[in-house]
This record gives structure tokens, C-alpha cells and sequence, in this order.
């Protein structure tokens, strides 16, 4: 999306609520629910990419999140879309409540949503060094990626090696991950602002 | 008052929908109301930009930990108690007089949930997402921030896995203030770089 034109101004809302409707909140509280129980197969971002882009582009956020976590309950096996199909046609905006609890899990939920931890990102080999000149490599891909169109071609330099993760839409081993620091003339041409853009890209993506 | 006990309006499809997903996977067994409350309270009462505020204002009054956050975020958050979801490796960006940070997500909101919470709809917003990296002066100026023309704009695409949070520069006129005192003075936007 970045450098798209056409969206108009940004807005904020003076005293944003957290959650905009109920709706909204219980959607988060599924998607980490769901992840908790193990009932998602695949993640997040690429099932928010599956959707098509003219829904993509109507939908609000968390209509986009409520379709992706769905989707991958679907995928997981858990239930299908007609079942959901059908009880939405017929059921209300309250969701059932449960009569059981999970004490352990709803106890176990603060180390992951909100305790502290050590930093994140595994000690790999990396090709690249900081101060490096690097090349965002011209692609297309079908696949979820997290190389956005509008670094494609441009070089910039290495400014910090973060550490390595495993590569987007993979499950695989940890790859080095570059912060590269972008001129905006570079980026957006002659009469561009001033000043730098800064991303991080897997080695993947770079030459 | 015939309209006692209905909504003012029908529930809209998504209402409906979210609703159905989650009494089937309730009625199936598979996750229980207690679990999907507790996450929706976790993030509307506990973790949000007051977090970020106390990051700040300690990293303020106090040059080790200020230290210690620009090197490592994630621990320096962790001293203070914070961390989690969407901060397991946090980048601490240092607003200086002669440089200023702005932070966006064109892939979707990734964004420091534990110092910041969940991020505000404009953040999420396509305009916001298409235009920081393009025009950052024209965007901030809209939040009404005029950055000085010799100030140098750098702006972080946080697309990847590293989470990043400005630490503004501390308004002048403050040196008298304490820690706490400090803490109300910084703001969300401050964090993310749309105000100065």
C-alpha cells in the first residue's frame, strides 16, 4: 500500500475507545483464543492477503481480521463456512457463553500477551554487513511476502543486522533479516521530501 | 415505546458473523467466554500508551536506562514490567534536535502492542499507510506538526518483525519535573512521530 495515492487526508477521532464495538473486541479475543487452542491452521497476515481486493479495500480492519481467523478455524477443521453461514442467518449479535471455564489457559495468558521476555530474533549468518550497499531485487510474488512493491529495484544501505526469523509464510529456519535505510529521493524521485525511509528485509529479497 | 427492548438498529452481517464463530466454536467445546474476556480486558485496561509514557518519562529523567533502552528495548521495556504480543523485539527510536522519527505499517498495523496497545483506526487507515513513507512532512502536518526544514525525517516501515516506538525529545521548560510528573506529557502520537 505505501505511496498509493487517492485515500484522501488521515483522520484521527479525539478519545479513540479501544474498541470501536463489541464486535470488534471479541474478534481480537478469537484470534487469540483460537491461536491458544491450537485450532487455526496457517496465520494471520496471509490469510488477511487471500481476500480479494475489492473486499479488502471495502472491509473496515477487524472485518478483515474476523475473516481470516475464520478462515483458518475453517482451514483447521474445526467448523465450515456454511455452518457459520447458517448460524449467522439465524443467530443474533450475542455470541453463546460458555457455562465451562479454562482457568489454566485464561492464567497462562499473561506470559504471552503481556509479561516481559528476552529479545527476539535468532544469531544467523548474514551475507550482509552494516554499512553495506544493498539491492531490493525486482519480484512478483504470489505467495505472502513482506517485501513491499514500492522498495523493489532501489538501493539503500545496511544500518543494523536485527537477527534472523523464519522467512514470511514459511515455517522454516530463521534467515537474516536487514534493516536498510532508503534515500526518499531514491525511492520517489526528484521532488521527493527530504529525508529517509528505513525497512526490514529478509536476505531473500536483497542482492 | 414500542421499541422497548430492540436495538436501534439490526445487528450488521459482520456482528452476526463474529458472533456465530464464536458460539459454534463455544458450543463445540473448543475454546470457552472466560478465555476471549480475559483477552479483551488484557487490552482494555492493561496494556496501552500509559506503558509507553512511563518508558519514556524513566528514559527522561534517567541517562543509564535511557542507555540501556536505545540497546535493548525489549529488555529495557521489561525492566518496567512491560512486554509480550507484538514487542518481542522492540527498537527504541531517539528523537534528537536535529532528527525526527516517524513510524507507519504499510503491510497492515504492525505496531508495539505492549507500550502503545492496539493501535488507533487512522494508523490502520489506507491513507495513513499509502502516504507516511511518500509525504511524511505533509502527513504530520495534518496532525498539526511543522518539523523544521534542517530537522532530518526518517521514517520505519515496521513490516517485518522489529517493533519501533520514537522516544520524543523532552519539552523544554521541564527540567524541574519528576518521573511521574513527567509521565501525563507523553502522548501516543508522540511515540509514533505524527506530533514532535
Amino acid at each position: 500500500m505505501g505511496g498509493m495515492h487517492g485515500f484522501g487526508p488521515v483522520e484521527p477521532e479525539a478519545d479513540e475507545p479501544v474498541f470501536h464495538a463489541p464486535w470488534e473486541a471479541r474478534t481480537l479475543g478469537l484470534m487469540i483464543a483460537t491461536e491458544a487452542r491450537g485450532l487455526r491452521a496457517g496465520s494471520i497476515r496471509p490469510a488477511i492477503e487471500q481476500i480479494d481486493p475489492a473486499t479488502y479495500l471495502a472491509s473496515s480492519y477487524y472485518e478483515r481480521w474476523a475473516r481470516a481467523v475464520e478462515a483458518l478455524v475453517v482451514a483447521g477443521g474445526s467448523l465450515t463456512h456454511a455452518e457459520v453461514d447458517e448460524r449467522a442467518a439465524s443467530g443474533g449479535a450475542e455470541p453463546v457463553r460458555s457455562e465451562a471455564t479454562d482457568p489454566d489457559l485464561v492464567a497462562a495468558l499473561p506470559a504471552f500477551l503481556d509479561a516481559p521476555q528476552e529479545r527476539s530474533g535468532d544469531p544467523v549468518p548474514a551475507r550482509f554487513a552494516v554499512g553495506d550497499r544493498v539491492t531490493v531485487d525486482r519480484m512478483a510474488p504470489t505467495a505472502h511476502h513482506r517485501c513491499p512493491r514500492y522498495v523493489r529495484g532501489v538501493t539503500g544501505e545496511v544500518v543494523r543486522v536485527p537477527g534472523g526469523w523464519p522467512p514470511p509464510g514459511e515455517e522454516g529456519d530463521p534467515e537474516a533479516t536487514y534493516t536498510v535505510r532508503f534515500a526518499m529521493r531514491d525511492l520517489w524521485g526528484d521532488d521527493a521530501e527530504p529525508g529517509s525511509l528505513f525497512i526490514d528485509l529478509w536476505e531473500r529479497y536483497l542482492t | 415505546m414500542t421499541d422497548a427492548g430492540h436495538h436501534a438498529s439490526e445487528p450488521s452481517p459482520i456482528e452476526r458473523r463474529v458472533a456465530a464463530l464464536e458460539s459454534l466454536l463455544v458450543e463445540r467445546g473448543l475454546i470457552t467466554s472466560d478465555v476471549v474476556d480475559a483477552v479483551v480486558e488484557t487490552y482494555e485496561r492493561d496494556v496501552g500508551p500509559l506503558n509507553g509514557a512511563r518508558v519514556v518519562a524513566r528514559a527522561w529523567t534517567d541517562p543509564a536506562y535511557r542507555a540501556r533502552l536505545l540497546a535493548d528495548g525489549t529488555r529495557a521495556i521489561g525492566e518496567l514490567g512491560f512486554g509480550g504480543a507484538e514487542g518481542e523485539h522492540l527498537v527504541a527510536l531517539e528523537n534528537t534536535p536535529t532528527v525526527h522519527n516517524l513510524v507507519v505499517c504499510t503491510l497492515c498495523s504492525c505496531y508495539p502492542w505492549p507500550v502503545l496497545g492496539l493501535p488507533p483506526v487512522w494508523y490502520k487507515s489506507f491513507a495513513y499507510r499509502a502516504r507516511a513513507v511518500r509525504e511524511p512532512r505533509a502527513v504530520m502536518a495534518e496532525f498539526g506538526t511543522v518539523v523544521p526544514d534542517d530537522v532530518d525525517v526518517r521514517v520505519w516501515d515496521s513490516s517485518a518483525e522489529v517493533r519501533y516506538m520514537v522516544l520524543p525529545l523532552r519539552p523544554p521548560g521541564t527540567d524541574d519535573l519528576g518521573e511521574d510528573a513527567l509521565v501525563p506529557l507523553v502522548t501516543r502520537d508522540h511515540m509514533i512521530g505524527v506530533v514532535r
